[in-house]
């Protein structure tokens, strides 16, 4: 591995460009199967490979030690020096076929079956109380990066690389969706883990509804587009720590979440209710959504 | 993947010793918690306390189906994790084996409940849970992540011998020491440099680049601020370059695979100290043997909890605090942890003992020094510590 990817893994297609930069689907020439390549270039000081970086990827080692079912495999890490100031750190993952977004798409007309939603949504849940007990919050959830393979299991993919990449932002130009970023990312005031159950949350609704369900155009928007749903939080919820008054969004009054997904069930309805709560405070934890009486009944998957 | 299952590696039994000798935690942790009278002690064949052969754990098929297995040290079941602190198990499964405790290897069966108490509240009094909901799970991380973190055999690669070793593990001592670093650091450093002897080629002339990028990287996994590499070449006389320094890094990083996790004896051993409400100074004496420990090759192989219970262990029996009633269930609760590495213990004490012993006239007498001073209750200095014959008497 030393020798660096270029030997190993034999580059197959592009996969997707990334905000964080071009993935590719390789082949790994001493075991055939197919990876997934992630590289991001870091600016290497006096200093040597940053902290962050250091700390990133140990952590995304560490958590590759645990096998978790719900998270998908890290398989190698290698750093190649390209001059002076920069380093290639590139990030060897296991390559799934398909996420969620192409699962939901390829989904049969009358949509997925409740049981196959709750089956998802608890593999979900497992793998983010998992990433959560690990002090790691993923920050960009969305179906694009949660794997689904053709045997139906869930594997969460590009969690902490958020951070990886973060300080070398500047180097891409990112266009990032704000469809599934909670409010207190929106208002940009302080967020730990309840921000990847706000995410969680609109993918729910998303299995059912086969399309996102809030689309906002601009941080404001989106704020505007999640009261039109949840109603606008009373004065006492709004944090203060942040520039955007409340005042500047119009009163509103939680409508009905059926309204807006109307073939979800009315324990699942209450569960989505906790994951879209506006105070991360309040909002459910992952390992305590798994104990929601949702997760209780079966139903079938098909 | 391969697990360094530490059955694999090495006997976690001395199957010489006497039973007696293997069970006593679990002994005196009985006569403390339960009934005196009901207490029969057992004749355990030798093969049932053998280590059971484990396989690699999946944790997490507890959530997807309810399915009990082999824990890894002690028998720690998944299980357990669904009873809460409150349901009163602990007499229960006392009571349910009333013919002593054939076949139970299982902590679990015995003190489900209290046990998991007492880490909750320790690893929240300790700062080391961000949250206690997630401290029970952060324990069992704990103890299945170490097991990765003591190393197959005490083998150094040619060229190099434990006396080298210790050398350079002094200097580093002393360069954390100046550096005002993190103890996590200092155990994380040499932990890194243990495996990268094993994992990397270098030549005797570049064995202190190594430790000092071992000591660099640790820092930058564990401290806030860093130090600069051309502060660290001084400290070398410049016998390397930065440019050397950095090479170095990126060396170790991909021998070592990023792989910079540790659960540094020094977490076991303030768990443990605080679960047995031990005294500042046993709590001192104890990391200063801890520390000790890091200078001894033989060491690599045992698990950090085996380490930290034997420092605790040495040093209560060093230090003789009075017994009380209290204190003794509370050190029964905390030694529980270890049991079935009684062995393991016992020769930890031994090395611990003959390095204590000699720590004072020895070359590399960096930690000495450093645990002589007011600040650290001149723990090293104890004269409990001087006659090496009888500190070895107390560990047999």
């Amino acid at each position: 591995m030393a020798h660096g990817t270029s030997l190993q893994y034999e580059p197959v297609a592009e996969i997707g460009g990334g905000a964080y930069g071009t993935v590719y689907k390789a082949r790994d020439t001493e075991s055939g199967q197919f990876v997934a390549l992630k590289s991001v270039r870091v600016q290497t000081d006096q200093n040597g490979l940053p902290i962050s970086t250091v700390r990133e990827v140990a952590l995304l080692k560490r958590l590759e030690q645990f096998d978790h079912p719900n998270v998908v495999r890290l398989m190698d890490v290698c750093a190649i020096q390209r001059s002076d100031q920069e380093t290639k750190v590139t990030l060897v993952f296991e390559h799934v076929d398909q996420d969620l977004k192409t699962y939901l798409e390829r989904a049969p007309a009358a949509g997925l079956a409740p049981g196959r939603i709750k089956d998802l949504m608890r593999q979900l849940m497992c793998g983010l109380a998992f990433l959560h007990s690990n002090r790691v919050m993923h920050r960009d959830l969305k179906p694009e990066n949660i794997l689904v393979t053709s045997q139906g299991q869930v594997k969460l993919a590009d969690f902490g690389l958020a951070r990886i990449y973060s300080c070398h932002m500047a180097l891409t130009p990112v266009v990032v969706t704000l469809w599934y970023r909670p409010p207190e990312v929106l208002l940009q005031s302080s967020y730990a883990t309840p921000v990847d159950i706000w995410s969680t949350g609109c993918i729910f609704a998303e299995m059912f509804r086969r399309k996102p369900l809030l689309c906002g155009e601009s941080e404001v928007d989106q704020l505007g587009k999640i009261f039109q749903v949840i109603g606008l939080p009373p004065e006492d919820e709004w944090p203060t720590d942040v520039t955007l008054s409340r005042k500047h969004f119009p009163s509103l009054l939680p409508r009905p979440i059926t309204d807006f997904v109307p073939e979800i069930n009315e324990k699942g309805a209450q569960l989505l209710l906790k994951m879209l709560t506006f105070d991360p405070l309040k909002r459910i934890s992952a390992l305590n959504a798994l104990e929601h009486s949702y997760f209780q009944d079966e139903e079938p998957l098909t | 993947m391969t697990r360094a299952g530490f059955c694999d590696s090495k006997p976690l039994l001395d199957l010489h010793k006497k039973a007696d000798e293997r069970r006593a935690p679990l002994r005196t942790w009985s006569n403390a918690c339960g009934p005196k009278d009901r207490w029969q002690p057992v004749e355990v064949e030798e093969s049932r306390m053998a280590p059971v052969k484990m396989e690699p754990e999946r944790r997490w098929e507890r959530r997807l189906s309810a399915q009990t297995s082999e824990g890894i040290i002690m028998g720690f079941n998944e299980d357990s994790l669904m009873h809460t602190a409150a349901d009163g198990c602990v007499e229960e499964s006392v009571f349910l084996y009333p013919h002593g405790l054939q076949g139970i290897h299982s902590l679990q069966a015995l003190v489900p409940s209290l046990l998991r108490h007492e880490v909750e509240t320790a690893l929240e009094k300790l700062d080391l849970a961000w949250d206690r909901v997630f401290a029970w799970d952060m324990f069992l991380d704990m103890m299945r992540t170490q097991t990765r973190n003591s190393l197959p055999n005490a083998d150094l690669p040619r060229h190099f011998t434990d006396s080298t070793r210790s050398v350079l593990v002094d200097w580093l001592i002393q360069v954390h020491e100046m550096m005002h670093f993190q103890e996590e650091t200092l155990y994380l450093a040499v932990h890194l440099l243990n495996r990268s002897l094993r994992q990397i080629k270098v030549t005797t002339v570049n064995l202190q680049l190594l430790g000092m990028v071992c000591l660099f990287l640790a820092a930058k996994k564990e401290e806030c601020l860093l130090p600069e590499v051309s502060g660290l070449c001084y400290l070398m006389d410049h016998t390397y370059t930065s440019h050397q320094l950095l090479r170095m890094e990126r060396k170790i990083l991909l021998g070592l695979k990023f792989d910079l996790s540790y659960c540094p004896p020094l977490h076991f051993l303030l768990l443990l100290a605080s679960i047995a409400r031990s005294s500042a100074k046993v709590v001192w004496m104890a990391r200063y043997l801890l520390e000790l420990s890091l200078l001894e090759g033989q060491c690599v192989v045992f698990l950090p909890v085996q380490l930290a219970g034997a420092a605790l262990c040495m040093s209560r029996q060093v230090l003789q605090d009075p017994l009380t009633p209290e204190g003794e269930a509370a050190w029964c609760l905390a030694s529980s942890v270890h049991v079935g590495s009684e062995t393991a213990l016992l020769r930890i004490m031994h090395i611990l003992a003959s390095a204590a012993g000699k720590a004072h006239n020895r070359e590399t007498c960096a930690t000495f020094i450093k645990f002589s001073s007011p600040e650290t209750m001149h723990v090293s200095r104890h004269p409990g510590l001087k006659n090496t014959a009888a500190l070895l008497g107390i560990c047999t």
